[in-house]
């Protein structure tokens, strides 16, 4: 499959799938650092060696796919144009690190977009796989078969006392990093997500925003992830952010419903204000555009906001980013020109849900 | 009552303000309460950087005398060329055999960044891993097993005892195992 097919779309089609919690989960994602042993790491390998990885850890996951029942196409970064890249980082489905790297690298998606492979970024190998909605097992279990196909033929850098070996000292032991990103528009308007972020960072935990630079937490969406990897079983992680993941979840739920109860009025108008804004507005900055698209969602899950599709929020999170945007315009785009083209694609985005929901009726 | 600050419309909103350990109570309208005081709060928390603990850590700890962590910090790794002050300023390993040629100084370290541990529990790669993955199994049919004694299905529980003894052989021949799968 070329890769243009994972540059034009958004959403990855994975995304379509229907998770448990997914109105306030909005994917789960596995993540396992894995090296080769007689390589050094990537920090302080030389080209040949990094050539040499790339291709007998692209070779072993193609030979797979039959095993694995999965296709994967491998795209090499360097012959990838620097925007093409943004995109796909703004995807998530590389990282800057690979997207920046001089030396020779690999990503090898699958067709749905929810297996990637890295090659040579920080660690030889790292496995990721995204699910839909809260499904920690599941997407562990594919990431662990995925595992066990490169284990069968490659010689992987482990060691009785540490565990599997890593560049960075944050991932030694099972190289595991579990995340769920979260969706907490009603906790962070009744200001409890210090308290929360506090607490879980007392157990092993971390929660950190998703979209934008640094820790801002745009368009209210976090992502809650183990910081421990050393010491502590791969089911004993999973079962850890699971159990977190819903307390979270129930603490979400109430605050929506105590937000209902207590201001149902002025949260209505201000969830309304974000449709009129992002249906009208002609000027939008990533900020507010976040802000607003996150009120729609919210007004969406809890039933005060009616006939547009939830997607809009993990759609629009993605396409709105300045690498999608001028891949759009087919052009480069300086900061006020992206906030105006940003505008008009929102607005274009829910003249659509319009159109969908007024040929609906006449059906009807 | 009217809103404090636009003196326009009815006051809906009571605000409680702290300054200088004085309560103070602010009426206002849901406009201006909105204006003033937005319901929205940003998470913003800076990140101490990995590098930033690593050698935050170091100096703290290291009060022995300057030659002695001179002569500590030039431990080399014979694979990479790093040396442990390359590995403390970058927070990050040159190769797997870092590892090695920092065995003695690396637990101090993990214990910090992974909540006191030092030692991996887990998944194992290879026949490590396979053996590990044995002795898994085998529990779980042993607590299948007590079950079954409980539950006085006996002739189950033979079953099962005789699943572990053959798990068990198949332990201690090295897990050699003719079904690869």
């Amino acid at each position: 499959m070329s890769i243009e097919h994972f540059l034009d779309n958004s959403i990855s089609s994975w995304m379509a799938g229907e998770g448990k919690h997914s109105d306030i989960v909005m994917s789960t994602r596995i993540r396992l650092a894995r090296n080769l042993n007689g390589y050094r790491f990537p920090l302080a390998f030389t080209e040949d060696e990094a050539h040499k990885i790339d291709q007998s850890v692209s070779a072993t996951l193609l030979d797979a796919s039959d095993e694995l029942q999965m296709k994967f196409s491998s795209i090499h970064i360097k012959d990838v144009s620097e925007l093409s890249r943004q995109v796909l980082v703004e995807k998530h489905l590389i990282s800057p690190k690979l997207a920046n790297s001089p030396m020779t690298g690999s990503v090898l998606l699958s067709d749905d977009e929810s297996v990637s492979v890295m090659v040579n970024e920080e660690d030889h190998i790292r496995i990721q796989c995204l699910f839909p909605g809260l499904q920690v097992q599941e997407a562990y279990d594919q990431a662990d078969e995925l595992d066990r196909v490169l284990d069968k033929e490659l010689p992987y850098a482990f060691d009785e006392q540490f565990g599997y070996l890593t560049s960075c000292p944050t991932n030694t032991g099972t190289g595991l990093r579990a995340s769920v990103m979260m969706h907490l528009p009603a906790l962070t308007m009744t200001k409890q997500m210090n308290r929360i972020v506090t607490i879980i960072s007392r157990l092993g935990m971390v929660v950190r925003g998703i979209y934008g630079e640094g820790s801002e937490a745009l368009g209210n969406v976090y992502q809650v992830s183990n910081q421990t990897t050393l010491g502590k079983s791969e089911e004993d992680i999973l079962a850890d952010l699971q159990s977190i993941t819903e307390q979270i979840i129930q603490k979400e739920r109430e605050a929506r419903d105590a937000l209902l109860k207590h201001s149902a009025n002025t949260l209505e108008d201000r969830l309304y204000r974000s449709l009129g804004t992002l249906s009208f507005a002609r000027i939008m900055a990533t900020d507010e555009a976040a802000r607003c698209l996150s009120d729609v969602r919210l007004g969406i899950d809890m039933g005060l906001i009616e006939d547009i599709d939830v997607s809009i929020l993990n759609e629009c999170m993605v396409f709105m980013q300045p690498g999608f945007l001028q891949k759009y315009a087919g052009t480069s785009l300086n900061t006020s020109e992206r906030d105006m083209f940003r505008a008009k694609l929102l607005r274009e985005r829910l003249q659509k849900e319009e159109k969908q929901k007024a040929k609906g009726e006449e059906s009807e | 009552m009217i809103c404090e600050n636009c003196k326009q419309r009815p006051a809906k909103v009571t605000v409680t303000q702290v300054h200088n350990g004085e309560h103070l109570e602010r009426h206002y309208c849901e406009v201006c309460a909105n204006s003033l005081h937005p319901f929205y709060v940003e998470y913003k928390q800076d990140p101490l950087s990995l590098h930033q603990l690593l050698s935050n850590w170091f100096s703290q700890t290291e009060q022995q005398p300057m030659q002695q962590k001179q002569q500590k910090n030039m431990i080399v790794c014979d694979e990479c060329g790093w040396s442990i002050q390359r590995f403390l300023d970058e927070g990050k390993f040159g190769c797997a055999n870092c590892y090695t040629s920092f065995r003695p100084q690396l637990p101090n370290v993990f214990k910090r960044l992974h909540n006191g541990n030092t030692t991996h529990i887990g998944k194992a790669p290879g026949a490590l891993g396979e053996k590990i993955a044995l002795k898994k199994r085998i529990d779980s049919i042993r607590s299948q097993m007590k079950e079954a004694i409980d539950t006085e299905s006996f002739e189950e529980a033979a079953k099962l005892r005789d699943e572990v003894r053959d798990l068990e052989s198949q332990l201690s021949t090295g897990g050699d195992r003719t079904d690869v799968n």
